[in-house]
C-alpha cells in the first residue's frame, strides 16, 4: 500500500474548560490515500471537526502524529504549517467563509495571494486572474465574478468557497458538512460538482457529515464517536 | 517580505468601512492644526528674538564694582583680536516730568505737579550711552529711524529724531537738539529766552525716549523740556552715606524702538556723561572718573561660534585684570544670557503648546486604535478565513498594520499640504475676515507687526508628518498583534 497523503496516528486532543480538562479526541487513527475520498460520520459532538482541524495544521494535536506524505508536520513551526495548509490543503466549511468586503473573484484570487509577495503576484496576477475566472465558470459562476457574497445564494457562495479551495491546487480537499447550510437540491447540485472535480484532478477528499447518503457515495467511511474511531473503512 | 493578500485585504477593509475616513481626519486634524499652530508660534518667536536680537548688544561686560573707569575696560577690551567695538553704559534709575501746562494753571516752569495717570508712571531705567561710541556697538540710528515705522502702524507720521546727524561731536555727544528748536520749547514752556532765537546755544541735554511711552506720556515735540529726577547714596562728612536726589534739565529728543517691549517700554537714553555729572562723576572734576555700570561689545563679523565662545571667556579674563585686584568676578553675557528670562519664558510657552499639540496627535493616534481595534473584533471570523487559505500570523497582522499606516500616511500627507497651505494663507484669510466680518484671528497692532508672522520650517514639518505616521503605525501594532495571535479555530467558530 502506498503511502497516504495524509495520516493522523494516536491523535489526542484535550480542550481546557476552566479547571476541567475536556477530551474530543482520544487516540485517532486514520489515514486519506491520494484521490481517495473519506467520509467522516459521526453524531455532533463527536470530534469529527476537530480532527479536520487538527489534520488541515490549524490546530495541533495534544499528543499523537499528522503526517503528510508519510512526514510528521505536526509540530512544525507555525509559519512553515501555514505555508504547507496553503500549498496542500484546500478548506470548504459549512457556512462558506467568504469575506464579505471581496467580490468571488477576488475571495477565489486570495488563495493565490496567500504565499506571494506583492511583487511576486504583480508579475503573475493576470494568470491568477485567468485560473480564478476559469474555476469559477467550472463551478457555473462565470457571470457572477463580481458579486460580493452578500449578493450571492447559499449554494453560489460554496461554490466559490470550492473554487477558492482549488485554486492553489491542493492535494487534499478538507471539506467540513460542505451542505449542512443547504437546501437538498442545491446541496445535491453542490456534492456533485465537488465529487466531479475531484475525481477529474485526482485529489484526496475528507468529507465530514452526519448524512448517511452522501457517505455512502465515497469511496470509505470512518465514523467517529465520542472522539475514538468506531469502524475501520468498509468500501461501498 | 509582505504577502500579497495583507495590503490587498487591508485596502478593502479601509474602503469599505466610513469609520476609516474618520481616523484619517483625526490625524488631518492633528498634523494641520501642529503645523499651523507652530508656523505662527515660530514666526512669532523669530519676530520677539528678532527684537530682542535688535535691542540688545551683541556682549555685555557687566557685575562690575561700584566706580569703575571706562578707559582701563576699554584698552583691555579692544585689545583682544576678536573685538570690533566697545562703547560704555551706565544703567540708574530716574523719573522724568515733561515740562507741560497743566490746563488753565498758568505757566510749566511754575507748574509742581508729578504727571501720572492710573497705569503708568514716569519711572524709568535711565540708561547712559556715549552716542559718538554707541552706534559702534548697537543699530542706535535704525532705532531711530524705526520708531517712523512703527508710529506709521498706529496711524502717526512723524519725523525721526536728527540727534545723530549733529556735525559738532560735541553737541552730538550731548544729544542736543538745533539751537532753534530749544529757543522755541523753553518759550513754550513759559521760560526765559534771549530776545533773538539765533543767539540762543541749546544746552539741555537730549533724552531719547521708548517709543511706548508715547502711550501714557502723550505725544511730544521734539525740545519739549524734561525734568529728570533721581537719587543716589552719597558720602557724608561723617564718613556715612546719605540718600540724596538730583535734578537736571533735558530736552525731548526724539523716540527710538528696537521692537523688544519691555525695553521700549521701560528704557530712556541719555548721554552718559550728563548721568555722571548728576552721579558726581562731571568730566571737568579732577576727582572724577569715567564712571560704567556695563560695557557693550561688538565682536568681529563672521567669528565663528566656537570663536566666540572662546571670545567671551577671554574678555572676561582680560576684563577682570583690568579691574582693581580683589574685584568680584565680572561676566561677559551674549545676547540671549542678557535675556535668559524672557527668551526661556517664551522658549518654555513654546514646549508647551507644542506639548498641547502632541496631546491632540495622541488623540487622533487613539481614534486609530479604537477603530483598528473595532475592526479586529468584527474581523475575528476573517482572520481565521485567512488562516485556514495559509496566512502566517504574521501575515494576517500586517493586514491590520497597514490599515494604520495607510490611515496615518494619508492623514498626515492630507494634513501637512492643508498646513502648509492655511499657513501661506492665512495673512490673505486674516485679511478678509477684518474686511468682511470685523474679526481678526490675530490682533496684529497688539504686536505692532504689519501681518502675522508665519515661519514654515521644514524640519518641523518632516518631524510633524513623520510623527504622525510613526504613532499611527505604533498604535496598529497592538490590534495587529491581537490579530495575529488568535487561534485560527476559534476564530472561525466566532458568530
Amino acid at each position: 500500500m502506498s503511502t497516504p497523503v495524509l495520516a493522523a496516528h494516536a491523535v489526542t486532543k484535550h480542550y481546557r474548560l476552566g479547571k476541567r480538562e475536556i477530551p474530543v479526541l482520544r487516540g485517532v487513527d486514520l489515514t486519506l490515500q491520494a484521490g481517495e475520498r473519506l467520509a467522516l460520520l459521526g453524531a455532533s459532538g463527536a470530534g469529527k471537526s476537530t480532527l479536520l482541524h487538527v489534520l488541515g495544521l490549524l490546530d495541533q494535536p495534544t499528543s499523537g502524529q499528522v503526517c503528510f506524505d508519510g512526514r510528521p508536520v505536526h509540530d512544525l513551526p507555525i509559519a512553515e504549517r501555514a505555508r504547507l495548509r496553503h500549498a496542500h490543503t484546500g478548506f470548504v466549511f459549512q457556512f462558506y467563509h467568504l469575506i464579505p468586503e471581496l467580490t468571488a473573484l477576488q475571495n477565489v484570487l486570495l488563495a493565490r495571494m496567500m504565499a506571494s509577495s506583492m511583487t511576486g503576484y504583480w508579475r503573475q496576477r493576470g494568470a491568477a486572474r485567468a485560473a480564478a475566472k476559469a474555476l469559477l465558470e467550472q463551478v457555473g459562476l462565470g457571470d457572477r465574478l463580481h458579486h460580493r457574497p452578500a449578493e450571492l445564494s447559499g449554494g453560489e457562495r460554496q461554490r466559490v468557497a470550492i473554487a477558492r479551495a482549488l485554486l492553489a491546487e491542493p492535494r487534499v480537499i478538507l471539506a467540513d458538512e460542505p451542505t449542512g447550510n443547504l437546501d437538498s437540491h442545491t446541496a445535491a447540485g453542490v456534492v456533485d460538482l465537488m465529487f466531479s472535480i475531484q475525481q477529474q484532478r485526482g485529489i484526496a477528499l475528507l468529507l465530514v457529515t452526519h448524512n448517511e447518503d452522501l457517505a455512502r457515495r465515497c469511496d470509505r467511511i470512518v465514523r467517529m464517536q465520542d472522539g475514538v474511531v468506531l469502524a475501520e473503512p468498509t468500501g461501498t | 517580505m509582505i504577502a500579497a493578500f495583507s495590503p490587498f485585504v487591508a485596502l478593502r477593509y479601509l474602503l469599505a468601512r466610513r469609520i476609516s475616513l474618520l481616523a484619517m481626519l483625526g490625524v488631518t486634524f492633528a498634523v494641520w492644526s501642529m503645523i499651523l499652530v507652530n508656523s505662527v508660534f515660530t514666526g512669532f518667536v523669530g519676530e520677539i528674538r528678532a527684537d530682542v536680537r535688535r535691542g540688545t548688544a551683541e556682549l555685555l561686560l557687566t557685575d562690575l564694582p561700584l566706580d569703575t573707569g571706562y578707559e582701563p575696560l576699554r584698552a583691555a577690551l579692544e585689545a583682544d583680536p576678536a573685538v570690533a567695538a566697545t562703547a560704555p553704559r551706565l544703567r540708574h534709575h530716574g523719573l522724568l516730568q515733561p515740562l507741560r501746562t497743566p490746563t488753565g494753571r498758568g505757566p510749566a516752569a511754575a507748574a509742581a505737579e508729578l504727571q501720572f495717570d492710573h497705569t503708568e508712571s514716569g519711572f524709568a531705567l535711565l540708561l547712559g550711552i556715549d552716542p559718538l561710541r554707541e552706534g559702534e556697538v548697537t543699530p542706535l540710528r535704525q532705532w531711530l529711524e524705526r520708531s517712523t515705522e512703527v508710529f506709521a502702524v498706529h496711524g502717526a507720521a512723524l519725523e525721526p529724531s536728527r540727534v545723530l546727524d549733529e556735525p559738532d561731536p560735541a553737541r552730538r555727544e550731548q544729544l542736543l537738539v538745533p539751537d532753534e528748536v530749544e529757543w522755541l520749547a523753553r518759550r513754550r514752556a513759559g521760560l526765559r529766552v534771549d530776545h533773538a532765537r539765533t543767539a540762543h546755544h541749546s544746552t539741555w541735554p537730549g533724552v531719547l525716549l521708548g517709543w511706548r511711552r508715547a502711550y501714557h506720556m502723550g505725544w511730544l515735540r521734539e525740545g519739549d523740556a524734561f525734568d529728570l529726577l533721581t537719587a543716589a547714596s552719597v558720602p557724608t562728612a561723617d564718613g556715612g552715606a546719605r540718600m540724596t536726589t538730583f535734578r537736571a534739565r533735558m530736552a525731548f529728543a526724539g523716540w527710538f524702538a528696537t521692537g523688544y517691549r519691555s525695553f521700549d517700554e521701560n528704557t530712556v537714553l541719555v548721554p552718559i556723561e550728563t548721568l555722571r555729572t548728576i552721579l558726581g562723576h562731571d568730566r571737568a572734576d579732577p576727582q572724577g572718573i569715567d564712571l560704567v555700570t556695563d560695557v557693550a561689545i561688538r565682536l568681529q563679523p563672521d567669528l565663528a561660534p566656537r570663536d566666540a565662545a572662546a571670545a567671551v571667556r577671554r574678555l572676561e579674563d582680560r576684563a577682570q585684570a583690568a579691574l582693581p585686584p580683589g574685584s568680584p568676578p565680572c561676566r561677559v553675557l551674549d545676547w540671549q544670557q542678557q535675556n535668559i528670562v524672557f527668551l526661556g519664558a517664551v522658549a518654555t510657552e513654546q514646549a508647551m503648546m507644542q506639548f498641547v499639540l502632541f496631546v491632540v496627535m495622541l488623540v487622533a493616534a487613539f481614534v486609530i486604535y479604537a477603530v483598528l481595534h473595532m475592526m479586529v473584533v468584527q474581523k475575528w471570523k476573517d482572520v481565521g478565513i485567512l488562516a485556514s487559505l495559509g496566512g502566517t500570523p504574521r501575515a494576517i497582522g500586517a493586514v491590520f498594520v497597514l490599515c494604520g499606516l495607510v490611515t496615518g500616511t494619508l492623514g498626515s500627507a492630507l494634513g501637512t499640504g492643508l498646513g502648509v497651505l492655511s499657513a501661506q494663507n492665512l495673512n490673505t484669510v486674516n485679511d478678509w475676515l477684518f474686511a468682511t466680518c470685523g474679526v481678526e484671528l490675530f490682533p496684529r497692532s497688539l504686536f505692532d507687526l504689519q501681518q502675522v508672522p508665519v515661519r514654515l520650517e521644514t524640519s518641523w514639518l518632516l518631524l510633524v508628518a513623520i510623527a504622525a505616521i510613526a504613532l499611527s503605525l505604533l498604535v496598529a501594532l497592538l490590534p495587529a498583534r491581537k490579530a495575529a495571535r488568535m487561534n485560527p479555530v476559534q476564530a472561525l467558530a466566532h458568530e
